[in-house]
């Protein structure tokens, strides 16, 4: 049985469709990420998820039930806001306790699982405190133990983390991440962040224009993005996007006079498409010297950043870029000429017309 | 520049308005507070010192707690009725519908309307003889006969009442919506996730919002309704048989009618300090509410 299961979920704002037609299943204990840019439609679903918006077409089923139609409160989900919406006239424990409160669980059982939920954040000297005596962390700790207190089949996360500083930031994502170890609760999470969806995530859908583009591991989406867009979207810095012509089992990148040998797996599958996309993450590209053999592909050195663990080198190829991350200690001179050697294992090729993986 | 020059400038500044405000407001609120304690009539006689005679007369009268009373009342029932009124029409007009803004702008035009205009508009409705109220009544078959409800001591105040809440709600709706609007949607979602019905979302989640702005709407509207005047006399004139002689009425009539400048100036007094205390206990209260949250 699915913990979730999204079928056909659409939803239409006048002529705007925001989502266009979202197939999903989750299973129990699952940590799904919704990643996306801003307008992409990843919180307009998971406000579908959470009733707080009504799918115009299609079906969202929690546990073995449908609950189009049914009210939030009655789809045994929990949820964590970006904003933390706590309600700032009451106190910690009243906060964390009030979903409790509003299903007339009696005081006594209240107080005991409220102590439990502080325990479990660490919150528990907090607890007498009202919301605006709280710093943003304390803040977003109460907010999840407002859901986890309710022992919800599903917990929502709207972005839980993008008020916190770049510290705090880190320090909740561990918390978060042990948490889901500790509970082994089923998570639905939305964010931008794709260090968050890849930290996080169990799974993860990437989602473009209100559909998904990609939905699996984030090793698979790491390594085998499905299109360009996925490919694009995951990792820091992006992955370089070469425009290249495939002939013989040989890419020749615009603007490069050597062309790169394909290895045997890719040869068979770019043979159709001839127009292609050479997809190469930063962190693929190595220094060569000018004797080494095998893969490697010439670029003109522009820009040299040092951000303390790597050396971003940004270079050109023709009127193409290419970034490389390499070792802080690289020896190399802006301005020169440079080869790098590529991981043949690591070229991604990317239809160039339809984006789609080769 | 140094700071006793920027003190003195603005004095400077400010001085002509001083001057004008000393001259409207000060020297008449001192000569009151003189002529409070003589027999002076308002045309005629200077009149002579009587001491607090015109105090002690005055709070010992049947007249004044009477009077008292009915301010009391009219203040109380009036200012509730506006408050839940207003607060009803600012949820509805929260509200996501068709015709939203048009609505919103339809509900300021009582408030809009000169009290003068409005008394007048209600006294049409009211009347014993052509007016909506009675027509409607009749149709429904609630009543038997037309009847004067401005002319009956037991139903005028009730339909000043009504009269003054038409005017006055949209004061509070406004306020209210304006409050409403600043409540987080976020923090609704919340309470709607957390199981909180409509009244729960109400009394915890939406009221800790409304809570201050409504006790400034409070505290001007429970003033304003302890010196009415304009409503009352446009429509009734205190009457019938005083049952709606407010406060404001008595020092006109007690000052102009019946000419006798010395205790109109007195009892003007007293309703001044009455409504003095008010302003100073709510000023307190809305501290003490702002403190809290």
């Amino acid at each position: 049985m699915s913990a979730l299961e999204l079928i056909n979920v659409r939803k239409r704002y006048g002529a705007v469709e925001t989502l266009k037609g979202i197939d999903l299943s989750l299973a129990s204990g699952e940590f799904l990420v919704l990643l996306g840019p801003s307008g992409c439609g990843k919180s307009t679903l998971l406000n579908i998820i959470a009733g707080l918006a009504e799918a115009t077409d299609g079906d969202v089923r929690i546990g073995d039930r449908s609950v189009t139609g049914v009210h939030p409160k009655d789809r045994d989900i929990a949820m964590v806001f970006q904003s933390y919406a706590l309600y700032p006239n009451m106190s910690v424990a009243r906060n964390i306790g009030f979903g409790l409160e509003m299903r007339n669980v009696p005081a006594a059982e209240r107080t005991e699982a409220v102590q439990k939920a502080a325990k479990i954040l660490q919150i528990e000297n907090l607890l007498g405190r009202k919301p605006s005596e709280l710093s943003g962390g304390q803040r977003q700790r109460v907010a999840i133990g407002r859901a986890l207190v309710r022992d919800p089949q599903i917990f929502l996360f709207d972005e839980p983390l993008s008020n916190l500083d770049a510290k705090l930031r880190m320090e909740m994502r561990t918390e978060l991440k042990r948490l889901h170890q500790m509970l082994g609760t089923t998570i639905v999470y939305v964010t931008h962040d794709q260090i968050e969806a890849m930290t996080l995530a169990t799974r993860i859908a990437v989602m473009r224009d209100g559909q998904i583009e990609q939905l699996a591991t984030p090793d698979e989406i790491y390594n085998r993005p499905a299109t360009r867009y996925v490919a694009g979207f995951v990792g820091s810095p992006p992955m370089n996007m070469l425009d290249a012509t495939v002939a013989d089992g040989i890419a020749h990148i615009d603007g490069s006079l050597s062309g790169i040998p394909l290895p045997q797996a890719l040869r068979e599958n770019a043979a159709s498409a001839r127009d292609v996309i050479i997809g190469i993450r930063p962190e693929s590209l190595t220094l060569a010297s000018s004797e080494d053999a095998g893969l490697a592909i010439e670029a003109k050195v522009e820009v040299v950043e040092l951000t303390g663990p790597e050396l971003v080198v940004t270079s050109t190829i023709g009127s193409q870029r290419l970034t490389a991350s390499l070792p802080p200690r690289s020896q190399i001179a802006v301005g020169a000429s440079q080869r790098f050697n590529i991981d043949p294992s690591a070229l991604h090729i990317f239809d160039k017309a339809t984006g789609k993986r080769v | 520049m140094t700071s006793t020059w920027i003190t003195t400038r603005a004095w400077l500044l400010m001085l002509p308005l001083l001057i004008v405000m000393v001259a409207i407001i000060g020297w008449p609120l001192v000569d009151t507070v003189r002529l409070s304690f003589t027999d002076a009539k308002l045309v005629g006689t200077e009149g002579s010192f009587v001491g607090l005679d015109n105090y002690v007369k005055i709070l010992s009268g049947s007249n004044f707690q009477r009077t008292l009373i009915t301010t009391f009342w009219f203040a109380v029932l009036s200012v509730s009725a506006e408050m839940v009124i207003g607060v009803l029409a600012a949820l509805l007009l929260n509200q996501q519908f068709y015709g939203r803004s048009i609505l919103r702008a339809l509900m300021i035009l009582p408030w809009a309307l000169p009290t003068v205009v409005n008394a007048t508009l209600w006294r049409l409705i009211y009347n014993p003889e052509y007016g909506a109220l009675n027509a409607m009544l009749m149709q429904f078959g609630l009543i038997d006969a037309y009847r004067s409800w401005l002319g009956e001591p037991g139903t005028a105040l009730a339909s000043l009442i009504v009269a003054d809440c038409w005017k006055n709600f949209p004061l509070v709706a406004l306020i209210a919506l304006a409050a409403l609007q600043a409540v987080p949607r976020d923090i609704t979602a919340a309470s709607m996730v957390d199981g909180a019905g409509a009244w729960s979302r109400f009394r915890f989640v939406i009221m800790p919002y409304l809570a201050g702005p409504l006790m400034v709407a409070l505290v001007l509207r429970t003033i304003e309704a302890f010196k009415v005047f304009d409503i009352i006399w446009v429509m009734t004139r205190g009457g019938p048989a005083n049952s709606t002689r407010t406060l404001s009425i008595l020092v006109y009539q007690e000052a102009f009618s019946f000419q006798r400048a010395g205790s109109g100036a007195s009892l003007a007094l007293i309703v001044t300090l009455l409504v003095t205390v008010l302003a100073v206990a709510y000023a307190a209260l809305i501290r003490k509410s702002a403190g809290v949250s």
